[in-house]
């Protein structure tokens, strides 16, 4: 329930430094989603927040209270682990209650909270096993359960799903995004899968090298990213990027390279007419190119056909475009062949414009 | 099970019977002879035929018996008081030795410090003395040094209450005989608890830290029951040291803090050697260390199998 807010958070582990200054702010009962590719300091940013780590400087406040000089326990938080770390010499009713053994809480009051605890999350008949006779996503659900049993305001989660196969990880982000609805808790959640973040952020903070790239809805993020390493970043499959130029002529503002040449239309015509003949990449979302044979001049990609990827309703492809690679995305019965060369239309809408040097979007 | 087993060369199973014979061959023999009368053991009748008597046991067991044996004139043999010394020295010491060993181990492991890694190689070294060398340094130290004069607080109430001469000092003490024990066992059992520790995830006492648990409980609630084990292997080394060294004990123990092994090397004289009750305080001599083994090594046996949870 409470808010967390960073300030000018700054990491060093010897003289390397990891995180440069990061500002965030987490509002009440907010699912936070940390995201970026590994190395960029989310992990740390989480476990500075829970503790396990110093700050080398800057300041974490909750409620308007800096914590960065309290121990984990004083910080009022239950946390989440990668690999869960589960106590495997106790069963799954002592793993879940320790926190409030700890607490010297009455055996009763424990007691009804393991059991409340367990059948929510459907471990009621596993409370005397120990986790090494739990299967990945049993345990995963226990170390869901000892966090919930806690009873704490914040929740970090630190890369929950990223030990269970496939099919799991899609069951366990829908009971993640069940459970964040019921309980209203200030949730943080690292992770490097972008469609995790997508689909139980009510925020993605964005993270690479250190800084924080971008922060805001999933939807915001998704339709406007401030440069080139978050749009790449968000989307499956991610956007294609393509360098041009972007020219100013009588018909129109155009953005063209080898192989393409856009019509910019509407809002993106005017905000790309003050940087005329500056050299961009262009981005482009598969969703945002539709195979269109009788695209008109100023929509239209001729895309070479290479490699062609069947996942059953869609078809993914990978063509080149000039020298660039592109990926589209095509109804499984539209009728293709290798090494052919087909027409595709852009949605003007989706066509989004970075400086091709400082990454950043126009 | 219906693995389908190999033909071994039988080569290897005389291996096997050798080195079986190897191991058990001398207890055997001890517990042949412990039956045997002295006169049966020197003659040479080697081989099973022969009287079984339990005269020697009598004989070796004469001061806790509720009888009197009538082949034995005098007891001279205090096997019983010698036993519980022996049980006090190795058991107190196996303790002391595992609570201090893994909490060294632990911060040798955990925490970051100057000089950690030379810390941690110095305990092995200190491993590499005999005790031999150590024989008699210590023994002038436990004499001379390590004393309470007699006149004073503590020194003067112990000789009034436990009665005796001279000043109070460490040698002819169970503490005397326990420290240089601990001292001695301590390297070994840090290393080997130390490479316990380091298999115990470091993630596990981040979520203890986080469910609010303070360094003590995360050592004792957490640390501590996953490395049963390690405890285990380390109690059974060291219990077996203490309860089997010689050179040591026989320079500091006195009339009274002796154990089982000096009692043994008592029944040498220069007229008689007298092996029938050798070999029986022998085989009661192992008994102790057969249970203890047994009970540690459920232990490790039980930690293996619960086995820790990777992700």
């Amino acid at each position: 329930m409470p808010t967390i807010h960073l300030e000018n958070l700054i990491k060093r582990y010897g003289t390397v430094q990891v995180l440069h200054g990061v500002e965030l702010e987490m509002a009440d009962n907010e699912f936070t989603v940390l995201v970026g590719p590994s190395g960029c300091g989310k992990s740390t940013t989480l476990r500075m927040i829970a503790g396990l780590e110093d700050v080398s400087e800057g300041e974490i406040y909750v409620d308007g209270k800096p914590v960065s000089h309290l121990e984990p326990k004083d910080r009022d938080l239950a946390m989440v682990f990668q690999d869960y770390a589960l106590y495997p010499h106790m069963n799954v009713a002592k793993n879940m209650s320790f926190a409030l053994l700890l607490q010297k809480r009455p055996k009763a009051e424990i007691d009804r909270k393991v059991r409340e605890v367990a059948a929510t999350l459907g471990l009621t008949d596993y409370l005397g096993r120990k986790p090494g006779e739990l299967s990945g996503g049993q345990r995963q659900r226990v170390a869901m359960g000892r966090a919930l049993t806690r009873d704490a305001g914040i929740f970090l989660f630190d890369e929950p799903l990223s030990n269970l196969d496939a099919k799991l990880r899609g069951q366990m982000r829908a009971e993640l995004a069940l459970m964040s609805q019921r309980v209203q808790k200030n949730m943080v959640y690292v992770t490097h899968d972008q469609i995790e973040a997508m689909t139980l952020a009510d925020r993605i903070v964005v993270m690479h090298g250190g800084y924080i790239q971008q922060q805001g809805s999933p939807k915001e993020l998704f339709k406007k990213p401030v440069n080139k390493f978050v749009a790449g970043f968000l989307g499956m499959p991610p956007m294609n990027f393509l360098d041009g130029e972007i020219t100013d002529t009588a018909d129109g503002v155009f953005v063209s390279g080898d192989g393409f040449a856009l019509k910019l239309e509407g809002e993106k015509a005017a905000a790309a007419k003050a940087h005329s003949s500056r050299e961009v990449t262009l981005g482009l979302r598969p969703s945002d190119l539709v195979y269109d044979a009788d695209a008109g001049a100023g929509r239209a990609l001729q895309l070479d056909i290479i490699v062609s990827e069947y996942v059953g309703a869609q078809t993914v492809l990978l063509c080149k475009c000039g020298p660039a690679n592109v990926v589209v995305e095509v109804n499984s019965q539209t009728p293709i062949a290798l090494g052919q060369t087909l027409t595709f239309a852009a949605n003007s809408a989706g066509v989004h414009l970075f400086d091709r040097h400082s990454e950043v979007a126009l | 099970m219906s693995a389908k087993y190999e033909k071994q060369n039988p080569a290897f199973y005389v291996l096997i019977a050798i080195l079986v014979f190897m191991s058990i061959g001398p207890v055997m023999l001890m517990f042949i002879n412990s039956f045997k009368l002295d006169v049966d053991i020197i003659s040479g009748t080697s081989g099973l035929l022969f009287l079984p008597t339990i005269q020697n046991y009598e004989k070796a067991l004469c001061d806790v018996l509720w009888y009197e044996p009538e082949h034995v004139d005098f007891c001279s043999l205090k096997f019983g008081g010698a036993f519980i010394n022996s049980l006090i020295i190795a058991l107190i010491s196996t303790f002391l030795t595992l609570v201090i060993g893994c909490m060294a181990a632990y911060a040798l492991v955990r925490f970051r410090f100057m000089g950690r890694d030379t810390a941690s190689l110095t305990t092995l070294m200190v491993r590499m003395v005999p005790p031999a060398v150590l024989l008699v340094p210590v023994f002038g130290l436990w004499n001379n040094e390590f004393c309470l004069d007699k006149e004073g607080l503590i020194g003067g109430l112990i000789r009034d209450t436990f009665g005796g001469r001279g000043d109070v000092c460490l040698a002819g003490t169970h503490s005397g005989i326990i420290l240089i024990y601990v001292a001695m066992n301590l390297p070994f059992v840090i290393w080997i608890l130390q490479s316990f520790i380091v298999q115990v995830p470091r993630s596990l006492e981040e979520a203890a830290r986080v469910d609010g648990a303070g360094p003590f409980q995360v050592f004792f609630k957490v640390v501590l029951p996953l490395i049963k084990p390690g405890l285990a292997a380390a109690a059974i080394f060291t219990f077996r040291i203490a309860w089997n060294e010689y050179l040591l004990a026989s320079a500091l123990s006195d009339r009274n803090t002796k154990t089982v092994p000096i009692l043994i090397v008592n029944n040498m004289s220069e007229f008689n050697v007298e092996w029938g009750v050798i070999m029986a305080t022998g085989m009661l001599l192992a008994i102790p260390p057969i249970i203890f083994t047994l009970f540690a090594s459920r232990q490790i046996i039980t930690g293996m199998t619960a086995g820790a949870v990777k992700g």
